[in-house]
């Protein structure tokens, strides 16, 4: 019902505003010559001004300013996005989990999470060309897992035949040292990079062994190789290998037996990304895309008295897509997008029984349509069929309306969704010392038919009608806002979202065994939603000096906690007195780790005469919760917070020999904050020197 | 604005009165608000390492709400005990296993709210080591478990309305499970030590204030 009247109030708002459109005469928009150009929203080269969604766009040489080395430093500092930590560093975008934005590299997806969370530390952006940033769901384009949004690292392209050499080194032992080559010879155009990035790791808690981050070292390799068969067609082949060792240590804590256990961790993946591009006539382009994507763990621990075996695991994932895409233009209005593939996934593991496989077969398609110079419309939607679970629909409704040639009004309507994953699925864990187990919901059925025929099951807690079906979790979102650019020099841009989530997979009890134990698997039962409203400003006071503030409000609350609370069946306890009392609506501050009021304030100062850049940026996050401590495990006591901070960074750097070499220096976290106990992460202050020679060929051509 | 002034002292010594006079009539029989802290519920030490637990015993610590006290493992046979307590599981003195009368349901709400048994309750019973009047999963009967911080706490707002062994009723609310209740606890709390408080009826009747 909801649903149907969120979709009658876009239709109503497009309806008028096509009829504006109509009775106004369209007025030329004069296009900025350097317009940056987005291809995440779309899936089409696209200036970022006539996206009709939020985009947010981070040029390599802003990435370079701020001296950042990995994905996780950038995202950091981005108006609505959190870094979350949850077995590694994730991103939390318009309130969601780690799982539900999707991570690309040149428009393919970047494989291997654990328990939901993409390390964001895997990416190096040392070499890039731009970060781009779609909130919203985007699934009627990239299917699965973007609920929230994407994030699309966008490599370079080799245009000229040049080395860039980068060093840096900083506290605590950290290092990053990076070498680029670009190489255009004719049709051929060649570009590889290396880099290896290394920290000896902190430790809050001397006292204890095992250090809070222990030393780690990375290497990543990337290759992209262009040839123009012809002005029509163009070959393009990338890839990417990623190695990162990091060691273990930690204490056991038995007492008059072997107790201390060490080891080393190792994370790897690696892709290769041939495509093709085939201008078929000038008004049809066709690509072709193939990926393939590996990512494995392995660890090994042992006692470190005697060298036996601790515990040793191992975890593999294959991604293969073979894909066509169609983008076929009619006339100046009408732009059609057509593309089908086949995702083939599976995983092999220490918790897994063999190897397990699925499918995924799907078909998008798109229609842009630009009646006028004010108004543009797009429709879009995604058909994913999966082998194992089942089919899934997304569709996507975005408009634009340029009410006047520096304001934009923009609108979208989508579904996202997030197919249960392999663990969901298939997963087959026994935890023979605590006793109890896992199993995937694939798994599951068979399980219990067999333990029961053992006479091993005592109670069955969930009618078994309800095991084993489980659904992709989707949520309904829309995004409404305005962009006001007054000139190059002053840009507002305001976007409203709500996001209405359904069917999320919880693990949760299902069975008994005689022996007490419980079996646990997984679920579709929480609904929750999540709504606020970003504000970015970026303003240039001088040509040297700029400024940007940004601002989010954000709340996420679980449907079925607001329904116990009305309801009054839900209660806490006072640690202190022992007393219980009923829970208000007020007294709920929604899901844990969210933070309500979030943001930056930045100052880049430039001057090229000089060779001197710099850059101030202040990052606040108001309190959010941490954990339960009065019996509920819900969020609605002060006691259960963790206090707001602000980190504040800071770069600046000074070119020579004519702007080949640049020498940066930097702090990270200027004002030191710490908090060891409920953000191990996050290390105090730390500096940093860099050194870049950057030799360009002259042109020849 | 004094005529309210006098006016509320008024009132409250109405309450006062009014409190008083209740006290009064209440049953000798009527056991109010007793708490009970730090029952052993068969200790162990937790090893850090796998989170086992060692050194139990195995046996229930068998309590008798009427006289307050820890009943004998030697009269687990007879109606002698109302309630048994080891670990997270809590069993009741009625059903296929049990020698008493007892039995017992969770009611969902405030211990105070709750006045009088009503008579179409239904009680559940301990008919199989797996099939007990309180169900020992967490979330599902009187606890829920922290998977993060591995803190087991009394579900908020659950009682446990309890038939005794010899068939009378009574109200208990479970505080906490750890010693000495801490207000904050961490990993080196000390669990299976319960603290509970009960109202108890002796003379047979369903009221519980």
């Amino acid at each position: 019902m909801k649903k149907i009247f969120y979709f009658l109030l876009s239709l109503f708002f497009i309806l008028s505003c096509t009829s504006i459109a109509y009775s106004q005469q369209p007025d030329t928009l004069k296009t900025q010559a350097l317009e940056a150009v987005t291809v995440t929203a779309t899936r089409t080269e696209k200036l970022l001004g006539a996206v009709p969604m939020p985009v947010t766009l981070i040029s390599q040489q802003q990435i370079r300013q701020m001296g950042s080395l990995r994905l996780g430093d950038v995202l950091q500092e981005q108006t609505g996005l959190a870094i979350v930590n949850d077995h590694g560093q994730g991103l939390q975008m318009q309130g969601f989990n780690p799982d539900y934005t999707l991570i690309l590299i040149d428009g393919e997806p970047l494989i291997g999470r654990t328990a939901g969370t993409m390390e964001l530390s895997r990416i190096a952006i040392g070499n890039i060309k731009q970060i781009e940033i779609v909130k919203g769901p985007t699934s009627s384009l990239y299917g699965s897992e973007a609920l929230a949004g994407v994030v699309n690292i966008i490599t370079e392209t080799p245009k000229n035949t040049s080395l860039r050499l980068s060093a840096r080194y900083g506290a605590n032992r950290t290092s990053d040292l990076g070498l680029s080559a670009n190489l255009k010879y004719g049709r051929l155009g060649i570009y590889a990079f290396a880099n290896r990035y290394g920290s000896g790791g902190y430790d809050f808690t001397p006292e204890t062994f095992g250090r809070t981050v222990e030393p780690f070292h990375t290497y990543t390799f990337q290759s992209k190789i262009h040839y123009d068969f012809s002005e029509k067609i163009k070959l393009k082949i990338s890839t990417r290998y990623f190695n990162e060792q990091q060691e273990a240590n930690f204490d056991l804590g038995r007492v008059g037996q072997a107790s201390l256990v060490g080891g080393q961790g190792i994370v790897k993946d690696w892709n290769l990304n041939p495509t093709l591009d085939w201008q078929v006539l000038p008004s049809l382009k066709v690509y072709f895309r193939y990926y393939h994507s590996q990512y494995a763990t392995a660890s090994d621990l042992r006692y470190l008295q005697d060298q036996k075996p601790y515990e040793s695991t191992f975890f593999d994932q294959t991604f293969q897509r073979p894909e066509i895409q169609a983008v076929y233009f009619l006339g100046e209005k009408h732009i059609f997008t057509v593309g089908t593939g086949i995702v083939s996934e599976s995983v092999a593991a220490t918790r897994y029984q063999g190897r397990k496989a699925f499918a995924t077969k799907y078909i998008f398609g798109q229609y842009e349509f630009t009646p006028s110079n004010r108004l543009s419309l797009l429709l879009g939607g995604r058909y994913d069929q999966h082998s194992v679970y089942g089919s899934q629909f997304s569709p996507k409704f975005s408009v634009q309306y340029n009410i006047h040639p520096q304001i934009a009004l923009r609108g979208s309507a989508g579904v996202g969704f997030k197919a249960p994953d392999f663990r969901q699925l298939y997963l087959n864990f026994v935890n023979s010392v605590a006793g109890y187990s896992v199993f995937g919901t694939e798994e599951l059925p068979f399980i219990l038919t067999q333990l029961k025929a053992q006479n091993q099951i005592a109670e069955v807690f969930v009618p078994s009608a309800t095991l084993g079906a489980l659904k992709a979790e989707t949520s309904f979102a829309y995004n409404i806002g305005f962009k006001i650019k007054l000139s190059d020099a002053f840009q507002w841009n305001l976007n409203a979202f709500r996001n209405n989530v359904s069917n999320l997979i919880e693990s949760q009890v299902v069975a008994q065994r005689t022996n007490g134990q419980n079996i646990f698997s997984y679920r579709n039962l929480k609904s929750i939603f999540t709504q606020g409203i970003e504000s970015d400003l970026s303003y240039q006071i001088q040509p040297n000096w700029s400024f940007s503030a940004g601002y989010q409000y954000m709340v996420a609350k679980d449907r079925e906690v607001i329904r116990q609370i009305e309801a009054g069946e839900l209660f806490r306890r006072n640690p202190q007195t022992l007393v219980t009392e009923r829970l208000t609506l007020t007294d709920y501050g929604g899901l844990m780790n969210r933070s309500r009021h979030m943001a930056n304030a930045k100052v880049f100062y430039q001057n090229a005469t000089k060779g001197v850049n710099a850059s101030l940026r202040v990052i606040y996050r108001s309190r959010f919760g941490f954990g339960d401590t009065n019996g509920n495990l819900v969020l609605d006591d002060d006691s259960e917070y963790v206090k707001g901070f602000i980190t504040c960074n800071f770069a600046a750097s000074k070119a020579f020999w004519k702007e080949q070499v640049q020498l940066q220096v930097g702090i990270d976290n200027l004002l030191n904050y710490r908090n060891p106990s409920q953000q191990p992460n996050i290390a105090g202050r730390l500096w940093w020197l860099s050194l870049n020679v950057q030799l360009t060929k002259k042109s020849s051509l | 604005m004094k005529k309210l002034f006098i006016f509320q002292i008024l009132f409250v010594f109405a309450i006062l009165f009014t409190a008083c006079g209740k006290k009064d009539e209440a049953t000798p029989n009527l056991i109010n608000a007793q708490t009970v802290t730090n029952l052993a519920a068969d200790p162990v030490t937790i090893d850090p390492a796998t989170g086992r637990p060692i050194g139990g015993t195995n046996r229930f610590t068998l309590y008798n709400l009427k006289d307050n006290r820890v009943v004998s493992n030697t009269d687990s046979a007879t109606n002698k005990w109302d309630i048994g307590f080891r670990g997270t599981t809590i069993i009741v003195n009625g059903g296929a296993i049990r020698s008493g009368q007892g039995g017992a349901y969770i009611y969902a709400g405030l211990f105070d709210e709750f006045k009088e048994v009503p008579t179409s309750a239904t009680f559940a019973q301990d008919n199989s080591p797996t099939a007990l009047a309180i169900t020992p999963t967490a979330g599902m009967g009187w606890y829920n478990y922290n998977a993060t911080t591995h803190v087991i706490t009394p579900i908020p707002g659950r009682v446990i309305v309890l038939k005794t062994g010899d068939g009378k009723f009574a109200k208990i609310e479970i505080l906490s499970y750890y010693k000495d209740a801490p207000t904050t606890i961490t990993s080196t709390s000390v669990s299976r030590y319960y603290t509970f408080r009960y109202v108890y009826q002796g003379d047979g009747s369903r009221r519980l204030q």
